[in-house]
């Protein structure tokens, strides 16, 4: 049900002559070279896919140009160059008209502030979309209070923006989003407004929502925590650009550069990592030739640490046929967790003499 | 520094735009008053108290009982107060301007909000609008509209319109942007963008700035009373030009309470529209729960509360109409329901002089008006022509500036009284200063000042540059440039003390009634001879009125009647002047007759006139041309026309018979000659007044080589073989068929297309238009030749006939009846250019514009009447 989205080569510049200014990026010419001249390179050269079903998040910190390039996706803001591509139509080259009925159809939009209507009641700011469409009264107020109850709102229909919390209005946005049966859902830092504990219902919830539902979905965060609970893939953007592209674990093991590295420091782990990450590749053979316990490659970090704990020796990795791929060794487990994977020094100290030597760091 | 001639660019601009759009002007006035008639009605039509509750259930219905009860009390209080016609004039005017306003500020707000170009074109403009100062478009606007509503409407409007404009721009650009991204990522389309998030939700900044039109508009309207828009605002006026505060008082009062009603109306109005207010609204009920003074009526039973009330007070008024027109003697009835409107300032000589010639010229059939000014806007709008008669013009010294600015848009009709004076004066228990000459060296005791009026008048600048410089007082005195009332004011508040004061001042004055004056003597004369008090019309009246215009001519009062006059007025009080004026007659019962005489030597109005004249006239240009200039001018002198329209054999045998008067319009001997023959023995020639009159083919000149009928010949294909026509069977047509196309030899190239005459007219008009060459059936007169170049074909052969005159038949007894008219009507001739411009007068206003166009044609011929009707 679900259609491809493909950015490519994508450039917004604000101010005057922002043609010159791509073909000047283009050419290299840096960032702040250009703010100098008085002109904004907020988007540069943004490609990327979202592939039917997938959860894409853009990470990035404020300025950074993700919320710039989230808006090129549905036509709010014209690209300065570069294309759209959803659906086998090229958003960029279709005109105005056509270009909005592609956003009351086929995509839509959550907010930051959720930006509900005041002025209209639950269910009418749900039904906004279908209104839009032309969809006729009864059937749009069905399928809003549908989409109500689908974010858990039944009941609340005849309430208005102003008496809900902050959770349930951006479950109000997500239903106005859900009614109108898009495909692809664009998420502005939807949640970023929410306070933690909110936060992690709405993240379960919208996972929840998108077993069943399939949409593709770009979501934009700040917060990589959130990115790599709910991405399929994350790009991290800086000043503009996509530094990377990859999974939350290709993030976290491997990062592009040092800036990206630098914000995995502060990631819960244990929460991305699967046993895969973690485990050494070079085993002998017998690892698994005991009765313990073993992992499979998708046990999580902290399942795994639990594992490892109940067992005497390093546990074997076992994949689906009962194969055995890897070994964790107890001594990986804690390096991993303090993002440090070099080979262990030796220690001359007697007392410290053991078959598994423990990091000072760790 | 340069000097830049703004001042004569302003002028030159306004010149040119009375000059060049002069009909944009029109319409747009036309609008106005439209808008404001139909209001102005609506809201005097029903009985007061009826329409306060009107009021009262639309304040139930949007804010509450307590309310409901409050605006009736107000409004009942105005009503108390004997404003009510006037409150209601001033709601008209302010409704009117608060929609007008509405109607343009909203959608540029909305264009300003939407492009920051528009938006700081249009902010600069506003905060122009605002603090221009509006005396400064106050008084050009008479020049652009006339006095009256419209003025007064357009006043407002430019003070009012900044408000609404830029609340709604406000209104807008204040939605929560990303609402407005949120319904463009919906895909909504940028207008209903506007109408379905932004309009809805900027709706209550919008409503404030409707409100603060009104206010605005409101305080607006009370100054626009200068503009003579009449309503409390004129009360205002009346009020602070008299120092009458108590009557200054019940009129702010009464401006206050609509004011407070407006404003609160409004804003409850903003709620009720607003979503957002009434979700507001409905929640802080439903915390205060039902309580019996905010309790408020569902909106249908306030709408039929207000539907009952609406056609209780619309039946009212179609049926409570009361018929207070008098009927006034056939004889005195020289205004024939004619207009005249005077203009006055509310100084003690004005209001008596006005109100007794509104009284006298009522007495005489006129319909009159009686408008009240500020000195400017009188002297502004009489040259606009807007009023017809001032009768207290002080000239030539105290209104000197004016006269020098208009007076030669304007007439003098003489002086009426001669017995003023200016002078200084001080209270009477200044004992020792008695003379001008004793000011001196007093200076100290009068704080070296002497209190002064408008700075402008003419009594001023005598003062400065001749009085006080003969008496030596311009070393010590300071004249003080003030206003007239708050000299008074002055006058009166220093009295109260027995402070020392000296102030300007003029004879006959009311002041030297009510307060213990002593006028300063000025045996040096440096005074001057005092002013007369003039009356002036516009320029052009006594060429529509003679009449009127010789009686205001012959006016005079002496000082014993002026005098009991004005204290007779001043008994009766306000609003009953009028009936003062008329106690004041019953006890100089001849001076109406005398003032305006009816009859007699000097008189307008002969004996004969009682009986109503039956004319018939046939619908021909030069028939309706002189019937309708003939019924001008007879009613300046108090005959009356019954004019009936006929085919020609039934005005010959009405003459005949005597059921009809007369007919102007005889083409004798030849074309009328079988029913003037049929006839003759009962009718009277009363000989030519038009001559001569021919029937001819004619073409325009610049079908440069046809000069004559025979020319017409091996021309058919030139003229498409047609010659336009007019209606079949009339003795032209039958002439052209039978005599003339045979007699040249053009029957077999040419047909005579029957028609009309308006069609041929029409025909030749195109034509002309496209050069095309045509050739039409017409006759002379006939003011297609004053319109267009045409050439009269000639008829050597007298195919036409010979030439008839155009002649007065009256019936057999007329001259005995009517002997003065009889001569009147044998003298009377017309050239051919002035029957000519005549009619084209008659045809450019257009059907049922017959006497407008008569009169306009009459000022363009002032001498026209005299030599119709001698006297």
């Amino acid at each position: 049900m679900s259609a491809r989205l493909e950015a490519d080569g994508l450039y917004k510049v604000f101010g005057r002559k922002p043609d010159q200014a791509v073909e000047r990026l283009r050419q290299g010419t840096d960032r702040e070279e250009l703010r100098d001249a008085g002109t904004t390179a907020a988007v540069i050269d943004a490609s990327f896919t979202v592939e039917p079903g997938e959860i894409f998040v853009v990470m990035g910190l404020s300025g950074s140009g993700k919320s710039t390039l989230l808006r090129m996706l549905n036509g709010l803001l014209e690209p300065t160059a570069g294309h759209v591509r959803f659906g086998g139509q090229d958003l960029t080259e279709i005109g105005e008209r056509k270009l909005r009925d592609v956003r009351s159809k086929s995509i839509s939009m959550v907010f930051q502030h959720f930006a509900l209507f005041p002025h209209r009641s639950v269910r009418d700011n749900a039904a906004y979309g279908l209104e839009v469409q032309g969809v006729p009264r009864a059937e749009r107020e069905r399928r809003a209070d549908e989409a109500l109850a689908l974010c858990g709102l039944a009941g609340w229909e005849k309430s208005w923006p102003d008496e809900l919390s902050g959770g349930m209005q951006q479950r109000v946005g997500l239903a106005r989003a859900l009614a109108t049966d898009a495909d692809l859902l664009l998420m502005d830092e939807s949640f970023s407004a929410l306070d933690p504990l909110i936060r992690r219902d709405m993240q379960d919830q919208l996972l929840e929502l998108q077993k069943t539902l399939k949409k593709t979905i770009v979501f934009i965060t700040h917060d990589l925590n959130e990115a790599m609970r709910l991405g399929d893939r994350i790009a991290m953007m800086r000043d503009g650009r996509i530094v990377q592209i990859g999974t939350a674990q290709d993030i976290l093991m491997r990062p592009a550069n040092d800036y990206v590295a630098s914000f995995t420091q502060d990631v819960d782990r244990s929460r991305v990592l699967t046993t895969a990450a973690v485990m050494e590749t070079e085993v002998r053979g017998d690892e698994a030739d005991c009765d313990c316990e073993t992992a499979t490659p998708e046990t999580s970090f902290t399942d795994l640490c639990a594992i490892s704990a109940r067992v005497p020796h390093p546990v074997a990795v076992v994949d689906g046929d009962g194969e055995l791929v890897g070994v964790v060794p107890t001594r990986r487990l804690v390096g991993f967790l303090g993002d440090e994977q070099a080979e262990p020094g030796t220690c001359d100290s007697p007392r410290d003499q053991g078959p598994e030597k423990v990091m000072a760091r760790a | 520094m340069p000097r830049i001639p703004l001042g004569d660019w302003v002028n030159s601009t306004v010149d040119w735009l009375l000059e060049h759009v002069a009909w944009l002007f029109d319409f747009l006035k036309t609008v106005f008053t439209g808008t404001y008639d139909g209001i102005n009605a609506v809201l005097q039509a029903p009985e007061p108290l009826l329409l306060a509750g009107i009021f009262a259930v639309i304040a139930f219905w949007l804010r509450g009982t307590l309310a409901g009860v409050l605006t009736f009390v107000g409004f009942a209080f105005i009503d108390s107060m004997e404003l009510w016609e006037n409150a209601m004039i001033t709601l008209s005017l302010v409704l009117v301007a608060t929609i007008i306003a509405l109607v343009v500020a909203v959608p540029v707000g909305i264009w300003a909000a939407r492009s920051d170009r528009v938006s700081g074109i249009v902010r600069p403009v506003l905060d122009f609008m605002q603090t221009l100062p509006a005396m400064i478009y106050l008084i050009p606007a008479i020049l652009f509209f006339g006095t009256g509503a419209s003025a007064g409407i357009v006043a407002t409007l430019i003070f009012a319109l900044a408000p609404g404009v830029r609340m709604t721009e406000l209104g807008i650009r204040q939605v929560d942007k990303e609402l407005v991204e949120a319904a463009e990522a919906f895909g909504t389309t940028p207008r209903n963008t506007l109408l379905r998030v932004q309009l809805p939700l900027a709706l209550p900044t919008v409503m404030a700035g409707v409100n603060q039109v009104i206010m605005l508009g409101l305080s607006m309207a009370a100054i626009a009373g200068m503009v003579g828009t009449g309503g409390l605002g004129g009360d205002v006026n009346e009020a602070i030009g008299q120092l009458n505060v108590g009557l200054g008082s019940e009129s702010g009062v009464a401006i206050v309470i609509l004011a407070i009603y407006l404003d609160r109306m409004t804003s409850a109005l903003g709620t009720q529209v607003s979503p957002l207010g009434r979700r507001a609204a409905a929640k802080a009920r439903s915390l205060g729960g039902l309580k019996i003074w905010s309790y408020r009526p569902r909106p249908q039973v306030a709408v039929i509360g207000v539907v009952i009330l609406g056609l209780v007070a619309g039946g009212m008024g179609v049926f409570g109409g009361s018929g207070d027109s008098e009927a006034v003697a056939n004889g005195k009835n020289v205004g024939q329901g004619k207009k005249v409107t005077l203009g006055y300032v509310p100084w003690d000589e004005g209001v008596a002089s006005t109100f007794l010639w509104k009284e006298i010229l009522e007495q005489r059939g006129y319909e009159v008006e009686a408008k009240q000014f500020d000195a400017g806007p009188l002297y502004t709008s009489l040259a606009q022509g807007d009023i017809d008669i001032v009768t207290n013009s002080w000239l030539p010294t105290t209104h000197a500036q004016y006269w020098k600015k208009y007076g030669d848009r304007l007439d003098d009709l003489g002086s009426w009284y001669d017995n003023t004076s200016l002078e200084l004066t001080v209270p009477a228990y200044m004992k020792d200063v008695n003379t001008l000459a004793d000011l001196k060296g007093k200076a100290g005791q009068f704080g070296g000042k002497i209190t002064g009026i408008e700075s402008s008048a003419g009594e001023m600048a005598l003062l400065k540059d001749k009085v006080a410089k003969e008496y030596g007082l311009d070393k010590e005195y300071k004249v003080v440039d003030s206003s007239t009332p708050a000299m008074l004011a002055e006058l009166k508040r220093a009295m109260s003390k027995k402070e020392p004061i000296v102030v300007t001042l003029w004879s006959p004055h009311w002041a030297y009634n009510d307060l213990d004056l002593k006028k300063l003597k000025d045996p040096k004369g440096a005074w001057g001879k005092g002013d007369g008090v003039h009356t002036l019309s516009r320029k052009g009246f006594a060429g529509d009125d003679p009449t009127a215009a010789k009686w205001m001519k012959d006016f005079k009062l002496d000082e014993k009647q002026l005098t009991s006059l004005e204290a007779e007025i001043n008994k009766a009080g306000k609003g009953k002047q009028q009936d003062a004026v008329r106690t004041w007659l019953k006890s100089n019962p001849d001076l109406v007759d005398k003032l305006a005489p009816v009859a007699g030597a000097g008189g307008a109005t002969p004996a004969e006139a009682k009986r109503a004249l039956d004319v018939a006239w046939f619908p021909w240009e030069e028939d309706v041309a002189v019937t309708y200039l003939w019924k001008n001018v007879l009613e300046r002198r108090g005959y009356k026309m019954n004019l009936k329209q006929m085919d020609v054999g039934p005005v010959y045998t009405g003459l005949a018979s005597g059921d009809l008067d007369l007919n102007f319009d005889a083409w004798l001997p030849h074309a009328q000659k079988n029913y003037w023959d049929k006839n003759k023995d009962n009718l009277t020639d009363l000989g030519t007044w038009y001559e001569p009159t021919s029937l001819e083919i004619a073409v325009p000149s610049y079908v440069k080589d046809v000069k004559s009928l025979a020319d017409l010949k091996g021309k058919a294909d030139l003229f498409d073989g047609k010659i336009i026509g007019i209606e079949p069977g009339t003795g032209e047509m039958q002439l052209a068929k039978d005599e003339v196309l045979p007699g040249y030899g053009l029957e077999d190239e040419y047909e005579i297309v029957d028609g009309s005459t308006p069609a041929m007219l029409a025909e030749l008009k195109r034509a002309y238009a496209k050069k095309e060459p045509v050739a039409v059936t017409l006759w002379s007169p006939h003011w297609a030749y004053s319109d267009y170049e045409l050439t009269k074909l000639k008829d050597p052969k007298k195919a036409f006939g010979e030439g008839n005159t155009i002649r007065t038949i009256s019936s057999k007894k007329f001259p005995e009846q009517y002997p003065q008219l009889t001569k009147w009507i044998k003298n009377f001739h017309m050239s051919e250019d002035e029957l000519g411009t005549l009619e084209a007068e008659i045809k450019d206003r257009g059907q049922g514009h017959e006497e407008e166009a008569v009169a306009a044609w009459l000022e363009e011929h002032p001498d026209m009447v005299g030599r119709m009707t001698p006297q």
